[in-house]
């Protein structure tokens, strides 16, 4: 068997913390810190190098879309799964954006929790229908705001696709649907994140760069 | 509030007196007692300094000093008959009693007014021999700007501090919400954690946490309901965002609600159309499918329309059934959701297989343009 994943547990809720480090845990995968806050966090990733974070968006400063960010501009071979009890559709959207690839909500069981921090690990993403629902929105609002035209933009299939997601449907479920295999339907949910948190990058950067022009 | 207005009157004690000295100076020759008359001019200007000092700060605001104040101006009123004569023209203090008069509109309001004006004008038609036309018309001026000066002081200052109330208010309201974000935030950590622990321990524990699990579901909906309930403001519309999301709450069936995140404004009688059509999907669902069955809500903003889609894991409907159904006249549920649509302008379609599930699409045309991407 391959070496157990390391993880990394921030949450600010001691409670959880515990049940989820011990449900992971069981589960046999390898806990290698936890953190309370966005700076404990933060100073803990490169000390410990974990490969999956569990992280709670509401946590004291840097909250938890500031951790997401800097901790993929710090390895962007790491996974962040989102474990969020609020559900503030904002949040969750700008982590997405800021390079998180998971999404669960706390009443998640145990039995999800742990397929999720599998699958994100494995480089897979993890949609709720709610999470797709945010991302196929902000998609047809970066459509429909004008502007720039190197804008991301679905294809008809991924369209297609995270629409399915959307109305609840597994992987495998779209997957018979549309007669693809369920690589291919994990591949293009990858893309429709994946071009929406390149496309952050690429304003963030070209933000930074029109500020520092301004200075001059 | 006061402040300000007594900052004003430092401007208009200053105007004032040198407005008094000047025409003092200009008509010296009617002076019958040069030096007392001097010496009342040079009072006026020590207490106008004096008074401008005083008045600066709230705490020397007392009665007395206002009493002062206007028992001076009282004063120097009652000597011009001992300064110029029996028959003078005009007063010594002339426009200066006004600084008096104002300081009392400004602090005991309508009344102060009222009173200040009431004794200046006594004081002024008590020493003259005789009243013209002219002393007439002052006095009458005279009582009716005081109150009015007072009366617009008392509303000024009501008003600076009802804003201030309301600064607070909003102040206190926005902390409040922080809190409650907080609170909110713990309360539906604590109630994930039964429902998950629940789950695991079985029996009583996994009813308490399918209790749990339904609270969590109805807080988490209600926030969602709270953060668009700010963005309403025009009365005509609302948003089907927030009253979609209001179906999450809803028990049976077990309803996810996936929407774009953003308000999306209808009119009214849209908005609650379209909603009720959905729960006439959903009740569908929980009396074929199954009390515990999970649905999903799905609302996409189109640009030019919306889209709802109810869908549900269920037996779906066999071939035919929906057509003999009709044929047979009972046109049921699924006519009335057409029929709802219909007449919004939009449509609802029906797709099922059988082991399919159902799935509702309902859509209506938003009146907003299309999107203008090419």
């Amino acid at each position: 068997m391959d070496e157990p994943i390391r993880v990394m547990i921030v949450d600010d809720h001691p409670m959880w913390r515990d049940a989820v480090e011990r449900d992971l845990a069981a589960a046999g995968l390898k806990v290698v810190a936890v953190a309370a806050n966005g700076s404990e966090a933060l100073a803990r990733f490169p000390a410990t190098r974990p490969q999956v974070i569990v992280l709670d968006l509401q946590i004291p400063a840097p909250n938890g879309v500031e951790v997401t960010a800097e901790v993929v501009r710090q390895d962007p071979s790491a996974r962040i799964l989102i474990l969020s009890a609020s559900g503030e559709q904002q949040d969750v959207l700008d982590a997405v954006k800021a390079g998180a690839t998971g999404y669960l909500v706390k009443s998640a069981s145990k039995e999800e929790l742990i397929d999720a921090v599998h699958r994100v690990a494995r480089g897979d993403t993890v949609f709720t229908p709610g999470l797709a629902g945010l991302v196929l929105g902000e998609y047809r609002r970066m459509l429909d705001g004008g502007g720039n035209d190197d804008r991301p933009r679905l294809t008809e299939r991924e369209t297609e696709v995270l629409r399915l997601v959307a109305k609840g449907l597994s992987y495998k479920q779209i997957a018979d649907r549309l007669v693809l295999s369920h690589r291919t339907v994990q591949n293009h949910v990858q893309n429709t994140l994946r071009k929406l948190q390149l496309h952050n990058r690429v304003e963030l950067t070209r933000y930074a760069i029109e500020q520092g022009l301004d200075e001059e | 509030m006061q402040d300000r207005l007594f900052r004003a009157l430092v401007w208009l004690r200053v105007v004032l007196i040198v407005n008094a000295v000047t025409l003092n100076i200009y008509r010296y020759d009617n002076f019958h007692h040069p030096y007392l008359g001097t010496g009342i001019v040079a009072v006026m200007v020590v207490w106008t300094v004096f008074a401008t000092w005083a008045y600066a700060a709230p705490s020397r605001r007392v009665p007395a000093l206002l009493c002062a104040d206007l028992l001076i101006t009282l004063a120097a009123l009652i000597s011009s008959p001992l300064v110029k004569g029996e028959t003078f023209n005009a007063s010594v203090p002339g426009f200066w009693v006004a600084a008096a008069l104002i300081a009392w509109a400004i602090h005991w309001q309508f009344v102060g007014g009222l009173v200040a004006a009431a004794l200046v004008s006594a004081c002024d038609l008590l020493i003259r021999d005789g009243v013209s036309q002219t002393n007439y018309g002052n006095v009458f001026l005279l009582m009716i700007a005081a109150p009015i000066v007072g009366y617009l002081c008392g509303s000024l200052q009501r008003m600076a501090a009802e804003r201030a109330a309301a600064e607070h208010a909003a102040a206190v309201e926005q902390e409040r919400a922080r809190l409650a974000r907080a609170v909110h935030d713990g309360v539906l950590q604590v109630l994930a954690l039964v429902q998950r622990k629940g789950a695991e321990i079985g029996g009583e524990g996994a009813e308490l946490g399918r209790l749990a699990g339904d609270q969590e579901q109805a807080l988490r909906s209600l926030i969602r309901q709270q953060d668009a309930l700010v963005e309403e403001t025009v009365a005509a519309e609302t948003d089907l965002v927030a009253e979609l999301e209001k179906l999450g709450t809803r028990r049976p069936p077990r309803v996810q609600v996936a929407t774009p995140g953003e308000a999306i404004r209808l009119p009214a009688h849209v908005t609650s159309e379209l909603t009720d059509a959905v729960k006439a999907c959903l009740d569908n669902v929980a009396r074929h499918v199954g009390e515990e069955a999970p649905a999903w809500v799905l609302l996409e903003d189109m640009g030019g329309s919306v889209i709802v889609t109810v869908r549900d894991e269920g037996p779906g409907i066999p071939e035919g059934r929906l057509d003999s159904a009709s044929s047979e006249g009972r046109l049921g549920v699924s006519a009335s959701i057409k029929g709802r649509l219909e007449d919004l302008g939009g449509r609802a379609d029906l797709f099922t297989a059988p082991d399919q599930g159902v799935e509702w699409e309902l859509s209506v045309p938003s009146g907003r343009p299309l999107a203008s991407g090419p």
